[in-house]
């Protein structure tokens, strides 16, 4: 009893040492504590997002990312374009009307009918960046910032979720084609060609367009589409490594199962390479959300890929830079959150294994 | 070396099989018996229903059906698309293919070479206080949501500078009274590419030998050169005169794709080859050059570089479908009338044959691509080479 305890603190103290150990390792790497404070920025905006509805600091019906709303009206001088340019006010076509200013034929109500020199009152959407709206509302008055929290929200449960399950499989699947060898291991290396093989979006595609797939279900279908492909090859090859080792011998000649093996012995050693994965894939996985939704595949309410198509089927994108607030804050959160995981997988990697070759 | 290609060709036929299989059964498990109830459409006459029924065998149990499928499939036999009802889907593939594959091509050549030459330099210049500033740079160039910076691209250099054409593949109002069809030009022009892009390379195999890095630099110059003169006169003579005119639009409407494409695919290529190089220098027989005093050039071309080449096409074989599912969304976003918007399309608008036929057809596109990738890394890899021999 007393020697098993003994044993269990070792094991305790062995694994803080070791964690601590890599720490340090990790934080020699500059480019890993970037990804690192990438990641923990996004994770604060994505639990802030329901903190601050539960305080109240925010109205759920204004600051909500779907359902949200909030009038803001502008006032605007009624004016009349000239027909020929340039005039004393305006050079060319485009600056008329200018700013604070709207022509009789752009208000589209028929109950009002101002004349020139009147002031109109006009809803304010999309508004540009308040100290209300910190990054400003979409074209229905929905508040970008709380959108953005929302979107990374969406991104961290599917990044982690399918990253995990694709992970776990691909650790299985190689471990075990390592340990049993023959055709087990042919079959399991057939089976991930073939998956690699899949050109996987048109599958997603496919997919997407005719069952109405939640996040829960493409965070399932990336899984398996990542696990089951190359990373079970390379899971392998490592595994292969292990198995050879003194320490698989000796706890096969004192009598520990197949399973014992794979599951204590072979499995901790892999683990390293495995979360090395398990980064890198979260990367594909942001990444192929964001696509599908941009594409307008998927039956999710926000995301940050829809907020990219949402500007893009409304026109801003082609606006240029006037309605920045729109196009530059989806964009960037998509791209900076895969490259702050990707930065920590090379950090890790680094650590891990100078030598592998990953990227 | 015979005996592996044969090997990797029979896994590939098999694979092939598995894949028509699984993606019948893919389509067949979609909800609502999707085949019948599309048929339905109002739009497409009743023989169309009775045929499409006794080409699938709608009517039959779920094994005849596969077996039914793939004999189909291989006789050419695809039924009708339900869009654009007399064509079929085969037809449709026709016309889009040479379009995806001149695209597709130019854009990975370019794309790989340049990375594999920057990659090369940025492991050279280690250490420099620029490497890590450049190394963000292609991380953020790497990881950036593509459809995202495509459509900025488009927005400035398509709109807000008015240099290129935004979308399309050509302009329709130049092609009212063109003699040919947009394809003839294509298949011109996807030849002329593949025979200069072949005349390169034996410059390549030809020259690597040459001692003097000077004379090779050269002699490859000189190949470019000669491609360049061959190119003019050969577009600027008897038929092709006529056609390039039309060329020339395609080619113009083909350079902010291209030009997207690239910089963002490089960047994949020029960090892997980064990491390997740095790996490669600091082998022993590096530390020997450096000591016989070879020029530093010469070095790393010649002794680093082409080691490192290896993990590179490795990586190539990996991420050749993530390339063509890139290229899917070059075409929507380019509105680029290719296979991968067929597919988009075809999906979206639920025409089951064509999507049908378009996956398949993606799916031959990238096992080929595969097991291209694949026998050129047996030749460069001696290690499969000889074991393949012995």
């Amino acid at each position: 009893m007393d020697n098993s305890l003994n044993e269990k603190e070792i094991q305790k103290r062995v694994r803080k040492e070791a964690i601590k150990r890599n720490w340090l390792l990790f934080r020699q790497s500059t480019l890993g504590m970037i990804g690192i404070s990438i990641i923990f920025f996004f994770f604060i905006l994505a639990i802030l997002q329901p903190i601050l509805f539960m305080t109240g600091v925010w109205d759920e019906g204004v600051y909500h990312p779907v359902v949200g709303y909030e009038e803001l009206k502008v006032n605007l001088l009624v004016v009349e374009c000239p027909d020929e340019y340039p005039t004393q006010k305006y050079e060319s076509v485009g600056d008329c009307p200018g700013d604070g200013e709207i022509t009789q034929r752009q208000i589209y109500n028929p109950n009002i009918n101002p004349e020139v020199g009147d002031i109109h009152e006009s809803l304010l959407q999309p508004s540009p960046p308040s100290s209300r709206h910190l990054l400003g509302t979409d074209s229905l008055g929905r508040d970008i910032f709380s959108q953005i929290m929302e979107g990374s929200q969406v991104a961290f449960i599917l990044g982690l979720m399918s990253a995990i399950i694709g992970v776990s499989i691909s650790t299985l699947l190689g471990t075990i084609a390592a340990f049993y060898g023959g055709r087990v291991d042919a079959y399991l290396m057939r089976q991930s060609d073939l998956v690699l093989m899949l050109p996987s979006l048109p599958f997603l595609f496919i997919v997407s367009a005719f069952a109405e797939l939640k996040i829960w279900h493409l965070a399932v279908v990336l899984g398996m589409i990542g696990g089951l492909g190359g990373s079970v090859i390379t899971i392998k090859s490592q595994a292969l490594q292990v198995k050879v080792k003194p320490f698989v011998d000796s706890a096969r000649i004192t009598g520990g199962s197949n399973m014992k093996i794979i599951f204590s012995h072979i499995l901790p050693n892999v683990a390293p390479l495995a979360l090395l994965f398990m980064v890198f894939s979260v990367t594909g996985a942001i990444a192929s959300e964001s696509t599908l939704s941009f594409l307008g595949l998927l039956n999710i309410e926000m995301s940050w890929g829809i907020m990219i198509y949402l500007s893009q089927t409304d026109g801003y994108i082609f606006s240029g830079m006037a309605y920045w607030w729109l196009i530059l804050p989806a964009g960037l959160a998509v791209t900076f959150l895969s490259g702050g995981f990707y930065l920590v997988g090379r950090g890790l990697d680094d650590v891990f294994n100078p030598r592998l070759r990953k990227r | 070396m015979t005996k592996y290609i044969i090997n990797r060709f029979l896994q590939l036929v098999l694979v092939f099989f598995i894949f028509l299989v699984s993606s019948y059964l893919l389509f067949n498990a979609m909800p609502g018996d999707a085949f019948t109830s599309l048929l339905l459409n109002p739009q497409l006459p009743p023989d169309a229903y009775e045929k499409t029924i006794a080409l699938y065998g709608l009517d039959k149990p779920l094994s005849e059906r596969v077996i039914l499928y793939v004999q189909n499939f291989f006789k050419g036999d695809l039924g009708y698309s339900y869009r654009y009802y007399p064509k079929s889907p085969i037809e449709l593939i026709a016309e889009r293919l040479p379009r995806t594959l001149m695209l597709f091509a130019l854009v990975n050549i370019t794309s790989v070479y340049l990375g594999f030459v920057v990659g090369k330099i940025l492991a050279w210049r280690r250490g420099t206080k620029s490497e890590t500033w450049l190394t963000l740079t292609s991380v953020f160039s790497y990881t950036v949501f593509y459809p995202w910076f495509a459509l900025l691209m488009l927005w400035f250099f398509g709109y807000k500078m008015g240099w290129f054409p935004i979308g399309k593949f050509l302009y329709p109002e130049k092609w009212y009274d063109a003699p040919f069809d947009s394809d003839v030009i294509f298949m011109l022009m996807i030849k002329f590419t593949t025979i200069a892009t072949i005349i390169q390379f034996i410059s390549y195999v030809f020259t690597r030998k040459i001692e003097s890095l000077n004379t090779r630099r050269n002699a490859r110059v000189a190949s470019l050169f000669l491609i360049f003169v061959g190119g003019y006169i050969f577009w600027n003579t008897g038929d092709a005169l006529l056609k390039k005119p039309y060329a020339a639009d395609i080619a113009y409407h083909m350079i902010l794709p291209t030009l997207v494409v690239t910089v963002l695919a490089f960047a994949g290529t020029a960090l892997l080859t980064r990491t390997t190089m740095m790996e490669v220098l600091k082998e022993d027989y590096i530390q020997t050059a450096r000591a016989k005093g070879l020029s530093q050039k010469r070095i790393r071309d010649r002794h680093a570089a082409r080691t490192a080449l290896l993990p590179v096409v490795t990586s190539f074989i990996f991420t050749i479908v993530t390339i063509i599912d890139g290229s899917v969304l070059t075409e929507q976003i380019f509105s680029w009338p290719g296979m991968g918007q067929l597919l988009l399309q075809s999906v979206l608008n639920e025409d089951i044959p064509v999507a049908m036929a378009a996956f398949s057809f993606v799916g031959i596109f990238a096992l080929i691509g595969h097991f291209v990738a694949d026998i050129s890394y047996a030749y460069l890899d001696p290690r499969i080479r000889i074991k393949s021999q012995g």
